[in-house]
């Protein structure tokens, strides 16, 4: 994965080359992996969240019932 | 760089732009204070998660494809030919500027010892996103899904506004050149477009519950915690310095830039690449934030939340020509911008049914749009650009800026670019049965469940004796 090795080398080269991130040419995989992580992430909050909401609107609490849970500091 | 004085100069401007995205933090902190005091006890953690989330979804949206947009659209595509490559088409060329450099596998979007300043200008624009899809937080909160608002934060975050930015905030953008748009810091260009896409959303989604009498008469649904809308405000003040820096290049000769042969003139510009001075900025911001705090005290009747709300709304209406106005001036233009976004507020909110929680579609949208139209009078004549000077409609240099090119621009902005996308995109997720809460989770409570744990965990630990 090490892009450098020795920076003495690299950065006296006649051309340095200026990407040093880890894996230079796997950018296309990097990027497929935070595309499927960033839909993923709606699918499953979604699911959370809606899982939550139907809880709370089976039970139908009144408007003012939060008050009884408010905590005592 | 392989001399001092290139490396003084890229680094200083690297180590500027970094500091702008650190003050403009201090936005989105700002924005999260204000909607947690704005919202009620029961919809609190949900009103700040909802807030806190778009900012990974926006970054994330912003690296695959946002920041790309921008580069890609300054001509339209198809609307007028860039000052690079003298087409029309998409720029993705080899261009200086292209938007080729920016797709998400370039080796420009990371650690790249040649390239310093793309990452820092990367997220000084990527803060900007932020704020546009927070604007639309505050006007929707206490009913809409978090999912949605989602959709909506990348929405307005990552595609609507990087697309006006790439027409109307951009050296090469074709409305420059075919209307003669003028905005240097944005009154149409996150303000008012974020806020057109506000009311579209919230012409869907509708107001809260119990907002409206039977009668349709509005009742008020004030502050909770007046304090943190305080602090809030004073933050988004704050930060609002970070975001006027990041508008400017800090260092640049525009004798080479504009061609003139044997010129050397170093100076701050504005982002289109004409001159100012951060004196200039500095003095009208100040001078715009106290003609809105004094214009929104007395229309209001000093009203606290609609006093600190006009000093935002006044520096956003005389930002469009904070880079040139008279300190003065700035001043009265925010007066004017504050008593239109005050008025049309409660004209919209009776006539329409609009629940604007927050004043968010007044304070960016109305005064934003007020700033577009105002600036076309007071800096009719000026260049829109340093580059070339030539007529309206024709597209191959420069129009001036004038009041028509700066009418159309705002109704580009708020209504074209905002309130239709916003309105679209919020028809089909109610479609899907995705925009709203459910209404016996609204009445009970976003929060309801976690207080419930909170208050059961509380009755265990109040009952140990070890």
């Amino acid at each position: 994965m090490a892009t450098v090795t020795n920076w003495i080398d690299h950065l006296s080269a006649a051309e340095v080359q200026g990407p040093v991130y880890p894996g230079v040419g796997t950018e296309g995989i990097l990027v497929l992996i935070l595309v499927v992580l960033w839909i993923g992430w709606h699918f499953i909050s979604n699911m959370q969240e809606k899982s939550k909401s139907e809880a709370i609107a089976r039970r139908r609490p009144g408007s003012n019932d939060w008050k009884s849970n408010v905590t005592d500091g | 760089m392989t001399d001092q004085l290139t490396a003084l100069t890229t680094i200083f401007t690297e180590f500027y732009y970094w500091i702008t995205v650190v003050l403009m933090f201090l936005i989105h902190v700002g924005f999260c204070m204000y909607e947690v005091g704005a919202s009620r006890y029961k919809h609190h953690q949900h009103t700040l998660m909802k807030n806190t989330m778009l900012i990974p979804l926006v970054t994330v949206t912003w690296f695959l494809f946002g920041w790309w947009i921008y580069w890609a659209f300054p001509t339209g595509p198809g609307l007028a030919p860039s000052i690079m490559n003298e087409s029309a088409a998409l720029i993705t060329d080899e261009s200086a500027f292209s938007a080729a450099w920016y797709v998400p596998t370039s080796d420009l979007m990371g650690t790249n010892l040649n390239d310093r300043i793309s990452g820092v200008f990367w997220a000084a624009f990527l803060l900007f996103s932020w704020t546009a899809a927070s604007i639309v937080s505050g006007a929707v909160i206490e009913r809409i899904t978090t999912f949605a608002f989602g959709i909506l934060a990348i929405a307005i975050g990552s595609v609507f506004w990087t697309i006006d930015a790439a027409w109307g905030w951009h050296f090469d953008g074709w409305m420059l050149k075919i209307l003669g748009y003028h905005d240097a810091y944005a009154s149409g260009v996150i303000h008012a477009v974020a806020g057109g896409f506000a009311l579209g959303v919230l012409a869907v989604l509708g107001p809260r519950i119990g907002k409206f009498s039977p009668s349709g008469e509005p009742r008020n649904i004030g502050p909770r915690n007046p304090w943190l809308v305080t602090i809030g405000l004073f933050l988004i003040y704050t930060g609002f310095w970070g975001f006027y820096a990041a508008c400017n290049i800090p260092i640049f000769d525009l004798g080479p830039e504009y061609g003139m042969e044997g010129v050397t003139f170093w100076t701050a510009t504005n982002i289109y690449v004409t001159p100012t001075t951060l004196g200039a900025i500095t003095m009208n911001f100040l001078m715009s934030l106290s003609g809105g705090l004094m214009a929104g005290y007395l229309i209001s009747k000093g009203d606290p939340f609609w006093t600190y709300s006009s000093g935002l709304a006044g520096i956003i209406c005389a930002s469009a020509g904070n880079d040139l106005y008279h300190p003065i001036q700035s001043f009265i233009i925010a007066m004017v911008g504050v008593w239109v976004a005050y008025k049309l507020h409660y004209w919209v909110e009776r006539k329409f049914k609009i629940d604007d929680a927050v004043g968010a579609v007044a304070v960016h949208g109305y005064a934003g749009v007020a700033g577009l139209i105002i600036c076309g009078f007071v800096l009719n004549g000026y260049p829109s650009s340093g580059y070339s000077v030539g007529a309206m409609w024709v597209g191959t240099d420069y129009a001036p800026i004038n009041p028509l090119g700066m009418f159309i621009g705002a109704i580009i902005m708020f209504g074209v670019l905002g309130f239709l996308p916003g309105w679209i995109l919020a028809k089909i997720l109610q479609g899907m049965g995705k925009l709203r809460i459910p209404k016996e989770v609204e009445l009970a409570g976003l929060d309801y469940t976690i207080m419930e744990d909170a208050k059961s965990d509380e009755k265990a630990v109040a009952s140990s004796s070890r």
